[in-house]
C-alpha cells in the first residue's frame, strides 16, 4: 500500500511538471464550453431572429390582398419592394422578393391558377431561414385555400391532400435545448478520455523509450502495485479535467451573456455533481485502458495510434446514439460510453440519477477497469518487456 | 555472496539462442567480481537472472543464501542493481529520483534523507542534488543512477557495463566509489567488456564467450592458466579470438 501511494504521488509530482502539456490539457478543457456554447447560441440566436421577424418584399401586392392579409396575420411584415430588387438579391441585401402577377385576380376569377413567383438566391447561405419561411407561409395558404374550397364542395380535405407533412425544425427552443445538452455530455464523454492520454502513454511507453522500467522492475514494486499506483494518479487527473470542462459549460451557461434564444435549459450545480457522478465509472476506466494500451507500445508514438483508435471509438458512440431516433434497447445502459451516455440524457431531461441505473452503468466499466489494469500489470511482467530500449 | 550454479537462459521460438548456457561462478563478499565478455556474451542475461526480472531456464542461483526464483523478493531487497538501462525521470530532481526509490524500496524517509546527502557527497553530486535531472551530463545522470540503486544499502551490488558513456574523470570517481564498496565489505559483481576495465578492478574474473564461462580465476592466474604473457594475450587465447576486445 506504501508502495502504491509513493508510485501514484510519484507519478503526480512527475506529470504535474510536464507544464506545457499539463496546460494545453486545462485550457481546452477549460474553453470548450464557453467557445462552443457561444457558437451554437449566436447561430441559432441568428435563425430565431430571421424565422421570428420575417420581412417580405412584395411587389404588386394590390393583386391578391387576401394573400397580403394571410401574410400580414402571419407575423409578416409586408413592405413594396424596390425597383432593383434583383441586383439587390444577388448582393445579398435583400432575401427574397414576392412578386405577386399582374393577371392574378383575374385568373382566379376565372378558375385558373393565379400565379406569384418567389425570387431569391439559393446559395445565400444567411437568406436560407427567410426563403424557406417565406416557401412555407405560400404553400400553407395555398393549402388553407385549397381546402376551404373542397369543405365549399363537400369534400373531405384529406382526399385533396392525402400526405401531411409534419415538419421538425431544430431551431425550435426545445430542439436547440437538446443540442447544448448534447454538447455537454460529448465534452464530458470526451475529456475522460483525452484528459488522460498524454500522461497515460507517457507514463508508460515513456518509460519504456527512457530506459527507466527496467530499474523500476528491479525493486521490490510488483508490475500491479506499478499498475494501480499510476491509475490513481491518471483517474485524479482525468476527474479534474472532467470537473474542470463541465465547470465551463455550467460557468457559461449561468454567467455568460448568451444571446436570449429561449432555451429551457437550466444546468444546476446539482446537475453538474450528478454529471460527475454519471462520468465516475469512466473516469476509472478510461485512465486504465489507456494505461493497457500505453503498455503495449515500445515508444510513445507506437502508443499513440491505439490511444486515438480509442478515442475515435468512444467519440463514435453518442454522435451515432444521438441521430438514431429508436427507442434504446434495454441493454444499452450496461455498455460502457453509450451508459454513461444515456444517464447523462436522463439528467438533462430533469429525471435525476436513478440509483438502479446508475448502478447498471456502473458494473460494466468498474470491472473492466480491473481487467485493463491486470493485463497491463501482465504485460509488464513479461521478460519481452527488457528487450529493445 | 553471490552463488551461481549451472544457470542457463534460451530466447527465441524454439529456444534455439542460447544466452547464458550452464554458467557456474561464486563472487564473495568484499570483494569484486568481473564479468568479462564480448558483446552478446549473456553478460546482461546473466545479470538480470541474478536481478531476478528474467526466471533462469535451468540451475539455480542464490544471493546471501537466498533462492533468486523461490525467494525472489528477500533477493531484490538485498541487492543493488545498476542495469544497463538506467533512464532517470528528467522532470524529477536527483534527490527526487533517489527518494522514490528508497520509498519502493521501504527505507524510512529519515534514513533516505541521510543516505541520500551521504550519497551524494562521495559522488559529488551535492551540488546538483535539487536540480531537475533533465540538463544533467551523461556523467551526471550515471552518478544520480548509482546513487539510486544504492539507497536501500544492499549487501550485493551488481553494475552492467557501468561505464559505457562516461569520460576519464567520471570512471576514476566510479572506480573510487566501487573501492570503496569493497571496503565495506559489499559483495560486487561488475560486468565489462573493456578488459582494461577490469583488470584495474576485480578481484577476480570470470570470462564470458558464447554463454559459457570459458575460464575464472584472478588475473595472474588467468595469464599462468592460458600460458600468455599478458592478461590481454591470455584474453584472446581463452576466448579462441580477439573479438570484442576494442573498447
Amino acid at each position: 500500500m506504501t508502495r502504491i501511494l509513493a508510485i501514484a504521488k510519484k507519478e503526480i509530482v512527475d506529470a504535474s511538471r510536464d507544464r506545457r502539456t499539463v496546460l494545453t490539457t486545462v485550457v481546452s478543457a477549460a474553453l470548450a464550453g464557453p467557445i462552443f456554447l457561444m457558437l451554437i447560441f449566436s447561430l441559432l440566436a441568428n435563425q430565431a431572429e430571421k424565422t421570428r421577424a420575417l420581412e417580405l418584399a412584395v411587389v404588386g401586392a394590390e393583386h391578391a390582398p387576401a394573400l397580403v392579409d394571410f401574410l400580414a396575420r402571419q407575423q409578416v411584415t409586408v413592405k413594396p419592394a424596390p425597383a432593383d430588387y434583383e441586383a439587390r438579391i444577388r448582393a445579398g441585401d435583400l432575401d427574397s422578393t414576392l412578386v405577386i402577377d399582374g393577371e392574378f385576380e383575374k385568373d382566379v376569377a376565372e378558375g385558373r391558377a393565379g400565379t406569384v413567383r418567389l425570387v431569391f438566391d439559393r446559395s445565400r447561405d444567411r437568406a436560407q431561414a427567410s426563403i424557406a419561411e417565406a416557401e412555407s407561409l405560400l404553400r400553407a395558404y395555398d393549402r388553407s385555400w385549397g381546402r376551404a374550397r373542397l369543405t365549399l364542395r363537400g369534400i373531405a380535405p384529406s382526399v385533396g391532400a392525402p400526405l401531411e407533412i409534419r415538419e421538425v425544425n431544430l431551431a425550435t427552443p426545445r430542439q436547440s435545448g437538446a443540442l447544448v445538452l448534447f454538447l455537454v455530455a460529448f465534452y464530458g464523454l470526451f475529456a475522460t478520455i483525452i484528459g488522460g492520454m498524454a500522461f497515460a502513454l507517457d507514463a508508460t511507453a515513456g518509460e519504456r523509450e527512457r530506459a527507466s522500467l527496467e530499474p523500476l522492475l528491479t525493486t521490490p514494486a510488483t508490475p500491479l502495485e506499478i499498475a494501480i499506483g499510476k491509475w490513481i494518479c491518471l483517474a485524479l487527473f482525468v476527474l479534474a479535467i472532467v470537473v474542470i470542462t463541465l465547470g465551463g459549460f455550467y460557468l457559461t451557461l449561468s454567467y455568460a451573456p448568451l444571446p436570449a434564444v429561449g432555451v429551457p435549459f437550466l444546468f444546476s450545480l446539482r446537475d453538474l455533481a450528478r454529471f460527475v457522478a454519471a462520468l465516475a465509472p469512466l473516469v476509472a476506466l478510461m485512465p486504465a485502458v489507456l494505461l493497457w494500451l500505453g503498455s503495449r507500445g515500445r515508444s510513445i508514438r507506437e502508443a499513440q495510434a491505439n490511444a486515438q483508435l480509442l478515442l475515435f471509438v468512444a467519440s463514435l458512440v453518442p454522435t451515432a446514439q444521438m441521430f438514431l431516433q429508436r427507442k434504446e434497447p434495454w441493454w444499452l445502459i450496461f455498455v460502457p460510453v453509450s451508459g454513461q451516455y444515456t444517464l447523462l440524457n436522463r439528467v438533462l431531461r430533469g429525471d435525476g440519477l436513478p440509483l438502479l441505473d446508475f448502478a447498471q452503468s456502473a458494473g460494466l466499466p468498474l470491472a473492466l477497469t480491473v481487467v485493463a489494469l491486470v493485463l497491463f500489470a501482465r504485460n509488464w511482467s513479461r521478460e519481452a518487456v527488457l528487450a529493445g530500449k | 555472496m553471490i552463488a551461481v550454479d549451472g544457470l542457463a537462459k534460451a530466447f527465441g521460438a524454439k529456444r534455439e539462442i542460447r544466452a547464458v548456457d550452464e554458467v557456474t561462478f561464486d563472487a564473495p563478499d568484499g570483494a569484486i567480481t568481473g564479468l568479462l565478455g564480448p558483446n552478446g556474451a549473456g553478460k546482461t542475461t546473466l545479470l538480470r537472472m541474478l536481478a531476478t526480472l528474467i526466471v533462469p531456464d535451468a540451475g539455480r542461483a542464490s544471493v546471501n543464501g537466498l533462492d533468486i526464483v523461490a525467494e525472489r523478493d528477500a533477493v531484490r531487497r538485498r541487492i543493488g542493481v545498476l542495469s544497463d538501462a538506467r533512464g532517470l525521470y528528467t522532470r524529477l530532481t536527483a534527490r527526487e529520483n533517489v527518494r522514490y526509490f528508497g520509498e519502493l524500496y521501504g527505507v524510512a524517509p529519515k534514513l533516505v534523507a541521510t543516505r541520500t546527502e551521504a550519497l551524494f557527497h562521495t559522488l559529488g553530486l551535492s551540488a546538483l542534488a535539487d536540480r531537475r535531472v533533465q540538463g544533467f551530463s551523461q556523467g551526471e545522470r550515471m552518478k544520480v543512477a548509482i546513487a539510486r540503486a544504492l539507497i536501500h544499502d544492499p549487501p550485493v551490488i551488481m553494475l552492467d557495463e557501468p561505464t559505457n558513456g562516461l569520460d576519464i574523470m567520471s570512471v576514476r570517481a566510479l572506480r573510487e566509489q566501487l573501492r570503496a564498496l569493497r571496503a565495506d565489505g559489499k559483495c560486487l559483481l561488475f560486468s565489462s567488456h573493456v578488459m582494461q576495465e577490469v583488470a584495474a578492478l576485480c578481484d577476480s574474473i570470470v570470462i564470458l564467450g558464447r554463454g559459457r564461462v570459458v575460464a575464472q580465476g584472478t588475473a595472474p592466474e588467468l595469464v599462468a592458466q592460458s600460458g600468455a604473457a599478458t592478461l590481454e594475450d591470455a584474453f584472446v587465447a581463452l576466448l579462441g579470438s580477439g573479438e570484442g576486445l576494442a573498447a
